[in-house]
């Protein structure tokens, strides 16, 4: 703490010594470790020796949680460095909310490109705040050896995880990160979307305790206790340890990221070859195939000096080629449609066949756009890792986590603006 | 003996730096605390402003059922795990002092757990039972004690197990070191004289060496008590709290709620209500001790 508000200081101190001789200079401040480093750096390079404008990397700390508290700081101190931030995807509607991001609107003219579901997640109020810079979502992977076709409800999926338990070809029949962290949310995200149930609904009511949610809690905890599909162990692993078990062949199905599809696919893989990947499976008729929305967002810092040199920046990098670019050295998914289409060089790319990755992405649902994302997240983490441990029952510990997030919009002062009235 | 005026002013002046390094790294922090627990001051809601709310955050701590639970399982915790060390750190200390050959050598091992951080030490501990290839897990599986896939952090109660040996396991020595200080300074002719009078080793054990060890035990217990009543890294590194909160310390929620929520205001109202809670412990211990010191000496 102490050392932060240190170094804090010391670069506050530094910015504004040289802000005299450095008009033409931006902060950028995001994830600036090995590959993503060496391309964001290459691209700011050239868009230096193209436009004339210098963009200086302010390095962050990689874990989510230190980089948004980070951020919090400087941008609740109005510093106007750094000029362009890089957000993760739940954080936008929460910095606009709080007035410390540039509205995009005049600048950002053409947004077709996109797809829809990462410029939902970037808007607040229906202004846009944030250009999505490349997507993660969460989708299936399955053993081609183990499942005829791609599991697209969870009835196959089940049916096929426990054939291939019974068979004692596996050890898992499923695995997915239920640790009590934010990635059971998108897991669980997933879930419900399958089961055609949502965190928030449209107008933006709590909708967490409507049956479909209780059903898919209750799905996900019968998965583990009854079936016995996933281990238990599952209850505390994250992305890593899931991955470790399929890719030692240890489970027939994985849900996942698309970072695991490259190491998968690898030599020393004991799974390269025998795997696909699909949307996540839901219920025929209810439910649609959701996959959570992650990936990363550019946004303008609303006490720049400099805005339109920003939006360059943020332009520049959200263009097309350098989508590519970024695809090829580290892998990440472009938030353009139309990079994946034939002939745009995404081929190989990926690992995954371009048309496929679309397919996946375009099932892209954002988690809940409000700026209290994070507490919200927090309350139905608990509750649900509650359920799955079988401390409360599904649709108990569904109505507790109701009460209480209804509880904390009305505290924020959301719940004014929007009807979220419990029944 | 009184001062004049003018020494009484240079005693002033030769405690003040004192006095303002003190009022520095703790009474103005620990105000500004204080203050900030009657506001609401909320980083991630900056639209609410920072309005001064009186005992609203006090107000809501105690009916945080989360907090409450907090609270009530730190001090499970702490009774648990202290009983644990003091009953193995007294029986490393009798040992640790009847031991005839290799002292240094045994006291060196003993005290090693003790050096390692915490962090580290907890982390082994968690590799050791989480998940079907922990070292410890599937041997406990292996001897019957429990299902084989038993998934220990993922059980409310089972969840305890491995923090409390991991804690004891880090803590104990500290314990026996401090008990082999009391037993060092009991005077070896009490011992010789029971011997004549025909006592055998627990009537000595309870007559001599218990009374006599009464103040290290003491003081032991009090270090020991408000240091598990702060225990944070240990289940942070663990369990991080769950499965659900079942293992969340009042220290973690305290964490949790400033440094991730970034809920200054209640946050400071948790922290002064922790803050008041040890003071008033330790006090009313100092109290007792500080008595039984008093009347343990001959």
């Amino acid at each position: 703490m102490m050392v932060r508000a240190v170094t804090l200081a010391l670069m506050l101190l530094a910015a504004g010594c040289a802000r005299e001789d450095r008009r033409d200079v931006l902060t950028f401040s995001g994830s600036a470790v090995g590959r993503e480093a060496d391309v964001l750096r290459t691209q700011l390079a050239r868009f230096a020796a193209e436009r004339g404008i210098r963009v200086e990397i302010r390095a962050t700390p990689d874990s989510a949680d230190q980089r948004h508290q980070l951020y919090v700081q400087w941008l609740n101190a109005r510093s106007p460095e750094p000029d362009i931030l890089q957000l993760d995807v739940i954080w936008t509607p929460e910095f606009a909310a709080a007035g410390w991001l540039l509205p995009l609107d005049r600048f950002a003219h053409d947004t077709a490109d996109f797809f829809p579901a990462t410029l939902e997640a970037n808007r607040w109020q229906g202004v846009l705040f944030g250009l999505p810079w490349f997507v993660d979502v969460g989708m299936l992977y399955w053993r081609t050896d183990l499942f005829d076709r791609a599991p697209g409800t969870f009835d196959d999926l089940a049916g096929g995880a426990a054939r291939a338990l019974r068979d004692g070809r596996v050890r898992y029949g499923l695995v997915w990160q239920a640790a009590r962290y934010e990635g059971l949310m998108t897991v669980f995200v997933e879930i419900l979307g399958g089961f055609g149930g949502a965190i928030l609904d449209e107008a933006g009511a709590v909708a967490v305790d409507a049956p479909a949610a209780v059903s898919a809690l209750t799905w996900m905890r019968d998965a583990i206790h009854r079936e016995g599909i996933v281990p238990s162990a599952a209850l505390t692993w994250q992305e890593e340890q899931t991955r470790f078990a399929f890719q030692t062949g240890a489970a027939a199905a994985m849900r996942n990221w698309p970072y695991a599809y490259a190491l998968l696919s690898a030599g020393d893989s004991a799974v390269a070859g025998r795997f696909a990947v699909s949307p996540m499976p839901a219920v025929p008729g209810t439910g649609a195939p959701t996959g959570a929305l992650g990936g990363s967002q550019l946004a303008i810092n609303a006490r720049t000096a400099q805005p339109d040199e920003a939006w360059a920046v943020v332009e520049y990098l959200t263009a097309p080629e350098q989508m590519l670019e970024r695809a090829r050295v580290v892998g990440q998914f472009p938030s353009r449609a139309s990079v994946y289409e034939p002939g745009r060089g995404l081929e190989g790319v990926l690992g995954i066949d371009p048309a496929a990755a679309r397919d996946v992405v375009a099932a892209a649902r954002p988690r809940p756009v409000t700026p209290v994302y994070t507490q919200l997240s927090e309350i139905l983490q608990i509750r649900v890792h509650r359920a799955l441990t079988r401390q409360q029952e599904p649709a108990a510990a569904l109505h507790e986590a109701a009460r209480e997030m209804r509880a904390l919009l009305a505290r924020s002062g959301l719940a004014a603006e929007r009807t979220t009235e419990g029944p | 003996m009184s001062a004049s005026p003018s020494e009484r002013r240079e005693a002033w002046l030769f405690v003040s730096p004192a006095i303002a390094t003190i009022a520095a790294v703790a009474i103005i922090p620990m105000a500004w605390t204080v203050w900030e627990s009657l506001h609401l001051h909320d980083l991630r809601m900056p639209w609410l402003g920072r309005p001064f709310v009186g005992a609203d955050n006090y107000l809501e701590a105690f009916g945080d059922e989360r907090f409450r639970d907090a609270m009530a399982r730190t001090f499970a915790f702490a009774a648990a795990s202290v009983s644990l060390e003091l009953v193995i750190g007294l029986i490393f200390a009798l040992a640790m002092s009847h031991a005839l050959r290799a002292r240094a050598l045994i006291r060196v091992l003993v005290l090693m757990a003790w050096a390692v951080p915490t962090v580290v030490a907890a982390l082994v501990w968690r590799f050791m039972f989480e998940g079907p290839s922990g070292v410890a897990g599937s041997l406990l599986a292996a001897l019957g004690v429990v299902d084989a896939g038993f998934s220990w952090f993922v059980h409310p109660v089972a969840a305890w197990v491995p923090i409390l040996l991991a804690d004891a396991w880090k803590m104990t020595p500290f314990v026996a070191l401090l008990l082999l200080a009391g037993l060092e300074s009991i005077d070896p002719s009490l011992y010789d004289a029971a011997r004549m009078d025909g006592a055998g080793a627990w009537r000595q054990f309870r007559e001599i060496t218990l009374p006599l060890l009464r103040p290290a035990l003491l003081v032991a217990v009090l270090f020991r008590a408000l240091d598990a009543f702060r225990v944070f890294d240990v289940i942070y590194v663990m369990t991080g709290g769950g499965p659900g909160t079942s293992t969340e310390p009042i220290s973690l929620y305290t964490f949790t709620t400033l440094l991730q929520h970034l809920r200054f205001g209640y946050g400071s109202a948790l922290s002064v209500l922790v803050f008041l809670t040890t003071f008033v412990l330790a006090l009313l211990y100092i109290r007792l001790v500080g008595r039984n010191l008093l009347e343990a000496k001959p």
